[in-house]
């Protein structure tokens, strides 16, 4: 289709406004992250005249430039202590582990549901649907006492399982559309050639659903990544999760906003770097299912 | 030398260091005359880079006295290997518990301490779990002035504990504790709920030198305080607002200032039958006073709790607030703010008139000081109730709370003698976690506080009942303060009904 100069200038200009739209948000609070606290309150305000610092990283994550890595454990100004750098590791640890508990229950579970016909199967599906329609908070408090039985209160099993329980509905529902997309035809040829379910579910489905994975995948990592409401229900001191202890920098005597924003950055490389890792498959897996035949 | 004059004279040198006054050179040979030798030397090297104490005072002045750690030591025995929690606020006291000083309680007793820090709100939903469980999953509750009514009933009272004298800390002196703060945070019908532990509490803070320029003398009344903050408004804005306010709608710190400006007219939330009576004559004076008032405060002010308010005098928008104390050693870092050094303070402007505690109801204490104090308590279903006595009382002792207020960034000390404890008094300076406003923060507690009420359902009429319709009236929501104020009165008559 033939588009006029000026048409073609103003689609680009249109898509650089909405890239920008997205972009600025995370500029705006990385650059808080490297100012200090004077500046980042200013009227009108500064976008790029600073003097940066990495005083807020030095206190949240113990890196000193010049005095190596170690606990911080020192008050800060305004009585913090805002040694933030296991509670990183700890998301990363639950957010990949409930990741891969989801990933694999619900691959199985998807499987059977796009390829094996048994009585009830449509109620299953709905029911596995149904169970995202109650609200978390409603489940968070009755959850918190089963925990506590069964000790996994304050424990990564505890918050993974939950995470991983979490997630499962949207991952089996997802995948099944991606299985559904695959013509149950290869199955058929495959079982005629005497491969077993199992085979064909392993050296053919899987890696033709491999896009669809990446992407299901992409979701219940940042799901889990994100989730505020169950880790601060069902933890105290031993781990914690990024959303949660970003929450402890409103202190008594106000926010402070640049450790906040140091966290806040940091907190987006792993999951940057998760969705770099599998955006070769994640492109694919997004528009799975978009053209049907 | 006495050991409290070196150890002012330690605390002046190592101030000069850290703000550029004096080189090392001149330092280390000072320091040296005062005997601290090799500690002193290894200072300038290994000087955490993000602790606004002087590590040689860190070092030599701020360590637990050696005679309550041996007592801890001793007491603690049967208890080693315990493990207490406590979910607390991010408070001055408790980070500085919490980075720097449980480690000797640890150390010490063998008991296990582990801190849990969140904002308030959530610190109310994990007591309110704990309690509704008993499952005592936390060993301790930081119990806020608020909610003293409701967990009454859930935690020892500590003068029950102190009977058990094979537990009792040596001088622990319960007395000490500011009998203002006994009665208006830790009491509840005849019930002490803890020991008092922390005490924000509203002071005049203004920025001297806009005061100088204009000829302003710090409020003496609430009338100084609107024509002050007129004067400046008028001379200085739109830059430089008056004052500046915390008046975000549906937050409970638009229900502090309330009190402060009701309380400052005579009025009270409640009379001695136990009924609403913001709506009466003095009411509605002091809503119309705060109404003039907001016109001298930056524009936003309604989006604003007390962290944009201390921001706003932080980065020079506003001229002075009547806040919490606590945010003047923030005000006074230099690494922080633009006015270190710039702002003094006063005890709150007198109220026009006062009514006694006899005239109000639930145990209402009418001041202009608002006070935001909160208590340390034994929870009732704790596993480990003596062990955590043992804490407690270390927490809280005098030694400890002087290396928390000298620590922890010049949080108000709720003991009378950490007052004069000559190493607070060494932190009376310009400059990050001073002390110097703790003159003006006793006084106020003396003579000004005022004390919300006490009752079960004060937590949900301060919280979302009064600020939200407050919230309501000054986005022109009522026709006038009377309306709005009659509008409180009948859903706190609601609930109050059940």
């Amino acid at each position: 289709m033939h588009q006029s100069a000026s048409t073609r200038t103003l689609r680009t200009i249109a898509g650089w406004v909405v890239v920008g739209l997205f972009f600025f948000p995370i500029y705006f609070w990385t650059s808080v992250a490297f100012r200090d606290a004077k500046d980042i309150f200013n009227w009108p305000p500064i976008f790029f005249d600073f003097s940066p610092t990495f005083k807020n990283f030095e206190q949240v994550f113990g890196i000193s430039l010049g005095f190596g890595f170690g606990n911080q454990t020192a008050v800060t100004p305004g009585g913090g202590n805002f040694y933030m750098a296991p509670r990183l590791l700890d998301t990363i640890i639950v957010a990949s582990f409930s990741t891969i508990l989801a990933i694999v229950v619900a691959t199985l579970a998807a499987y059977s549901l796009s390829r094996m016909t048994f009585r009830g199967r449509h109620d299953f599906v709905n029911w596995v649907l149904s169970t995202r329609m109650m609200p978390p908070v409603a489940v968070a408090i009755p959850m918190f006492f089963i925990f506590k039985q069964f000790n996994l209160l304050d424990t990564y099993t505890g918050v993974i399982v939950v995470h991983g329980i979490m997630n499962l509905p949207l991952a089996v529902l997802l995948l099944k559309s991606f299985f559904d997309d695959i013509p149950a035809e290869i199955d058929e040829s495959a079982l005629l050639d005497g491969a077993s379910r199992w085979t064909i579910f392993r050296r053919i489905v899987l890696p033709m659903a491999k896009g669809g994975i990446a992407a299901t995948a992409v979701l219940c990592f940042i799901f889990s990544w994100t989730e505020f409401l169950f880790v601060l229900t069902l933890t105290q001191t031993s781990i914690k999760t990024v959303p949660v202890v970003s929450s402890t920098f409103v202190t008594s005597i106000g926010t402070a906003w640049g450790n906040m924003a140091a966290l806040g950055a940091a907190a987006i490389v792993p999951a940057f770097i998760v969705i770099l890792l599998v955006q070769r498959h994640l492109v694919r897996g997004l528009t799975m299912g978009s053209l049907k035949q | 030398m006495r050991d409290s004059d070196r150890k002012r004279y330690l605390a002046s040198l190592t101030d000069k260091l850290v703000n550029g006054q004096m080189g090392r050179r001149d330092f280390l040979r000072l320091a040296g005359k005062l005997g601290l030798g090799a500690g002193a030397l290894g200072m300038g090297m290994h000087r955490s880079p993000y602790s606004f104490v002087p590590s040689a005072q860190a070092q030599e002045a701020l360590q637990p006295s050696a005679e309550t750690l041996k007592w801890v030591a001793d007491v603690s025995k049967p208890f080693a290997g315990t493990t207490l929690k406590l979910a607390t606020e991010s408070t001055p006291p408790s980070n500085a518990l919490n980075s720097q000083l449980k480690k000797y309680f640890e150390e010490a007793s063998g008991i296990k301490v582990e801190i849990e820090v969140l904002p308030l709100e959530q610190v109310l939903q994990k007591l309110t779990l704990d309690v509704a469980s008993s499952l005592g999953t936390y060993d301790l509750y930081y119990i806020d002035q608020s909610w003293a009514a409701a967990f009454n009933g859930d935690v020892f009272d500590p003068r029950e504990q102190l009977q058990k004298a094979d537990l009792a800390m040596p001088n622990y002196n319960i007395d000490d504790f500011l009998p203002a703060l006994v009665d208006g945070v830790a009491m509840f019908d005849g019930t002490m709920v803890g020991v008092p532990y922390d005490i924000p509490i509203f002071i005049m803070i203004y920025r001297k030198d806009i005061y100088d320029e204009l000829g302003l003398k710090a409020p003496a009344t609430m009338a100084e305080l609107l024509s002050n903050s007129k004067a400046i408004s008028e001379a200085k804005g739109p830059e430089i607002a008056g004052i500046a306010g915390q008046m975000k709608s549906g937050h409970y710190s638009l229900e502090c200032e309330w009190t402060s400006m009701l309380w400052g007219h005579g009025g009270s939330i409640f009379n001695p039958d136990g009924k609403f009576v913001g709506n009466d004559e003095q009411g509605i004076a002091a809503m119309e006073y705060w109404t003039e008032l907001k016109k001298y405060m930056p524009a936003g002010v309604d989006g604003w709790t007390w962290d944009g308010q201390g921001q706003a005098v932080a980065q020079g928008v506003a001229a002075s607030m009547l806040s919490w104390g606590e945010f003047f050693p923030y005000f006074d870092d230099p690494t922080q703010t633009k006015i270190s050094g710039l702002c003094e303070v006063a005890v709150p402007p007198a109220a026009v008139s006062l009514r006694t505690k006899e005239q109000t109801g639930f145990g209402e204490t009418p001041g202009v000081g608002h006070q935001g104090g909160s208590t340390l308590a034994v929870s009732k279903y704790s596993k480990n109730p003596d062990a955590a006595w043992i804490f407690m009382q270390w927490a809280t002792s005098a030694d400890t709370q002087a290396l928390i207020t000298a620590l922890g960034g010049g949080t108000g000390p709720t003991r009378s003698s950490v007052y004069d404890d000559p190493r607070v008094k060494a932190n009376a300076r310009v400059g990050a976690g001073t002390t110097r406003h703790l003159p003006v923060v006793r006084e106020t507690i003396a003579n000004h506080m005022g004390s919300e009420p006490d009752l079960v359902e004060w937590a949900q009429i301060s919280s979302d009942t009064i600020p939200v319709s407050l919230g309501k009236y000054f986005a022109g929501g009522y026709g006038s303060p009377k309306e709005a104020m009659d509008d409180i009165a009948s859903q706190v008559d609601t609930i109050l009904k059940g």
